[in-house]
């Protein structure tokens, strides 16, 4: 009898649970499509959304719903981590930082998207008409090889950000010009020509105290040369160092050159101990913040709408808060340049620089049924007339076709300075130790920033760090 | 009630029966073990799951039918920590003995290798030693600040004054606010170039003042800070000890003309002692823990990282899941080591008196 009860009652459990999971397969095969999707809060990806719930319209005749998680830029990284490790499963797409990809394509979270690509001639047109290096940057991984993981979402190129007030003014142009003998430049072209020379003459130039003449006028605090990012969190040093590196000829550790490139003897040679130290040597020409470590990019964006600071070279994608006269006191005297570079003996500027922005991915768990929206989405976004709209409104496109159109300069003031330097970009590691190397990079870099150790040291920490790391996870032989 | 209906025969080991808690254990961990080798862990998770279970449910049975409703009505809080706390904990005890990281699918067991790794390689034990030194400048100047503090204001609002209650409320309030709006107020706080304390030095001396520029400037924002946020928690303790006093004592001592300081070492601190060492417990285990005001402020620069916020890095951020375990269970070892050491010197001053 006891006996009877029980089974009756587990039979009952049994037959409810199952009809719950049937319940929640038909919901997932029905009409209604979610894509739970996770991006960084800032214009690029609010934009995007804006524009998918206003205009998307799924070919499949699905209704689609794209549910967006924006989470802020100093959390990204730890919350999307945190999200894909601790196997929620809860994310069907992602802006992944272009770096993540072999952490999370080892971790299984990532969706390899070569076949999908293969099947849709419409996507396939669209990846091949992607920048190369941006294509390399944000899709590949093992870094630059046909393996495809990621779609472009914004492509992110650092560029000059300056005043025209105070470049344009005659009495500062006449002064610089008897100071260095160098003209100050006034439009985006010159702007263009800045090596870090002139970049140092300028930062130099600039310093002024309270009460000093600015441009004319008595300047009412403080007023500082230049800007670029050195601070202590996630990237922000490293950034800066890689692109210095870069331009004088060096290199950090080469994963394309595994397993028989070093760490040591590369990243710690005696041309980036040079270019790490001239890094250091504009400091001085900086807001004081830069000297606690603090100085990241949005600081200098801070500084540089605030009216303090001459020249800032920051990230496009920060650029639409400088431009609203509500968040900017410098909103109508822009100009917009290439980000400086190193002056060769040939005479042309090398500006081999550190590549930011992010692609977007899939995740391994979504269902075809996901998957195929997720996809009628991203060849949406990645149609032309809606890159052109995006980037009108704001953002950047990689394609070829867009970006070369020549309406794409007028859209927005830094995209002259913008899609020049595609072809400069590089991006760091994409291996699964990324995070690893990163963070104590960052942590050496911040004890040269802030004074505590010669740029020889910390190098030499750095390459004897992830020489060791590297050859423990059987990447160096 | 009637009490006859009970006093039924204590159940055998091999009755079916709902409140024989035995068999449900040795049936339960048969079928745990057996789904465990068998089936795929997806699946056998949730057998050992409804086991356990089945295990709880034949205790609550045989506890009701005892009449034992004390057992049963602590039982939730005990099944909530059990869950919450002591299965988390030993699990990641387990997990420190294996090569596991959260962001890879494989685990493999390793024994005391990632323990032995922290304290000896020569990488890691010199970053883990200059992290621990720095936890300890922190906890000890953090907390003897905030003791200080504490106290003095306890002793002030202990005594009647004009607009005493809105000061009070006024001087509780930082410790009600988020740890992140003090991080994010103090941060600007410091700026060189927006905060105030520059700008008020700089009227002073014309230099703007960079207070994070250096170790012992960052350390002493920080100290500043949290001292700013706990001090009050302190203040709360002491107050609440100060005001249990009876004011018999004190007219006593005033009719044998007994002097301020004997008043307050021989009446005053008695009654106070015991609270000032739990607000001491208290804050020496938070300010070992802190991560979140350095995070805020410096981000571990200018040689400001502390344990914690090593273990939030190699566990969360470099997904290196078994070395953070490790890690933690070191700084648990410490931390129990302290706190032991801390009530044993407590309970034999309180014996010796």
């Amino acid at each position: 009898m006891k006996y009877k009860t029980r089974l009756k009652s587990f039979a009952a459990a049994l037959s409810f649970a199952s009809l719950l999971t049937i319940g929640g397969a038909i919901k997932a095969s029905a009409e209604d499509v979610v894509l739970h999707m996770a991006v960084p809060d800032w214009p690029p990806t609010r934009i995007m959304k804006a524009m998918f719930d206003k205009e998307y319209k799924p070919e499949s005749g699905n209704k689609v719903t794209l549910d967006v998680d924006f989470i802020p830029w100093p959390d990204f990284y730890t919350r999307v981590n945190a999200s894909l490790t601790s196997g929620e499963k809860k994310y069907n797409m992602a802006v992944s930082d272009s770096q993540w990809l072999g952490a999370f394509v080892e971790g299984g979270y990532f969706r390899k998207i070569n076949d999908l690509i293969d099947a849709d001639p419409a996507l396939k047109t669209a990846m091949d008409g992607m920048h190369p290096k941006i294509l390399n940057a944000y899709s590949t991984y093992p870094n630059s090889t046909p393996n495809y993981y990621g779609f472009p979402q914004f492509p992110d190129i650092l560029v000059s950000y300056a005043r025209k007030d105070i470049f344009c003014n005659d009495e500062e142009q006449k002064n610089f010009k008897a100071k260095y003998n160098k003209k100050l430049p006034c439009t985006g072209e010159e702007m263009d020509s800045i090596d870090w020379d002139l970049f140092g003459n300028i930062g130099e130039f600039f310093m002024r105290k309270k009460g000093d003449m600015l441009a004319g006028q008595p300047a009412d605090d403080d007023f500082y040369g230049v800007a670029f990012q050195v601070g202590k969190g996630y990237d922000f040093s490293s950034t800066s160092v890689h692109s210095f590196v870069w331009q004088a000829g060096g290199d950090i550790w080469d994963e394309t050159k595994a397993p028989d490139g070093h760490a040591e003897g590369q990243v710690n040679s005696a041309v980036a101990v040079k270019a790490l130290d001239h890094m250091l040597s504009f400091i001085k020409y900086m807001p004081p913040v830069a000297k606690t470590g603090t100085m990241d990019i949005f600081k200098s964006d801070e500084l540089f709408r605030a009216g303090k600071v001459a020249l800032n070279v920051d990230w496009v994608g920060l650029g639409e808060a400088s431009l609203d006269p509500k968040t900017s006191k410098v909103a109508d005297k822009l100009i917009f340049g290439k980000a400086p570079g190193t002056m060769g003996a040939d005479g042309k500027i090398n500006r081999t620089s550190q590549i930011g922005g992010q692609p977007f991915v899939l995740t391994t768990w979504n269902t075809d049924v996901i998957n195929k929206e997720a996809v009628g989405f991203v060849k949406w976004w990645l149609s032309k007339d809606v890159q052109m709209e995006y980037a009108s409104k704001g953002g950047q496109s990689a394609i070829k076709e867009v970006y070369s159109d020549p309406k794409y300069v007028s859209l927005r003031p830094w995209n002259r300075a913008w899609a020049s330097q595609l072809d400069d970009q590089k991006d760091m590691w994409h291996v699964p130790q990324f995070f690893d190397l990163l963070t104590q990079q960052q942590d050496q870099y911040d004890l040269a920033i802030t004074g505590k150790q010669d740029a020889k040291t910390t190098l030499d920490n750095v390459a004897k760090y992830q020489e060791k790391l590297l050859k423990d996870a059987g990447l160096i032989k | 009630m009637t009490t006859t209906v009970i006093q039924s025969t204590p159940s055998s080991l091999t009755t079916l029966a709902p409140d024989n808690w035995k068999l449900a254990i040795i049936g339960g961990l048969g079928v745990s073990i057996l789904a465990c080798l068998a089936l795929p862990a997806t699946i056998s998770f949730w057998i050992v799951a409804l086991m356990v279970a089945i295990v709880a449910a034949a205790f609550v049975v045989n506890a009701y039918r005892r009449h034992y409703y004390g057992g049963l009505l602590a039982a939730p809080a005990i099944a909530v920590l059990f869950v919450m706390n002591i299965f988390p904990l030993l699990w990641s005890l387990g997990l420190s003995f294996f090569a596991y990281q959260s962001n890879q699918q494989t685990i493999r067991f390793v024994g005391l290798a990632n323990y032995s790794k922290l304290l000896t390689d020569d990488l890691k034990a010199p970053e883990l030693w200059a992290n621990l030194t720095n936890t300890a400048m922190f906890t000890v100047l953090t907390v003897s600040v905030q003791m200080l503090t504490g106290f003095l204001l306890a002793v002030l609002f202990a005594k009647q004054f004009p607009l005493r209650r809105y000061l009070l409320i006024l001087v509780l309030t930082p410790m009600m606010l988020s740890v992140v709006a003090v991080g994010v107020f103090f941060s600007y706080y410091y700026d060189p170039t927006f905060g105030i304390i520059s700008q008020v030095i700089k009227a002073w001396t014309g230099e703007q003042f960079i207070l994070f520029s250096s170790k012992t400037g960052a350390v002493a924002g920080i100290v500043f800070a949290d001292a700013w946020m706990w001090s009050p928690f302190v203040m709360l303790l002491v107050l609440a000890g100060l005001v249990s006093v009876p004011t018999y004592l004190y007219e006593a001592a005033a009719i044998d003309r007994v002097g301020s300081w004997r008043r307050f070492w021989t009446i005053t601190f008695p009654y106070i002692r015991g609270l000032l060492m739990l607000a001491l417990l208290f804050r020496t285990i938070e300010a070992f823990k802190m991560a979140d005001l350095i995070i805020l402020l410096t981000k571990g620069g200018n040689d400001t990282m502390t344990i914690s916020y090593h273990v939030i890095r190699i566990a969360n951020e470099q997904n290196k899941t078994s070395e953070g375990a490790a890690l933690s269970y070191l700084l648990l070892f410490v931390v129990i080591v302290l706190t032991n050491l801390y009530l044993y010197i407590a309970n034999r001053r309180s014996q010796g008196n």
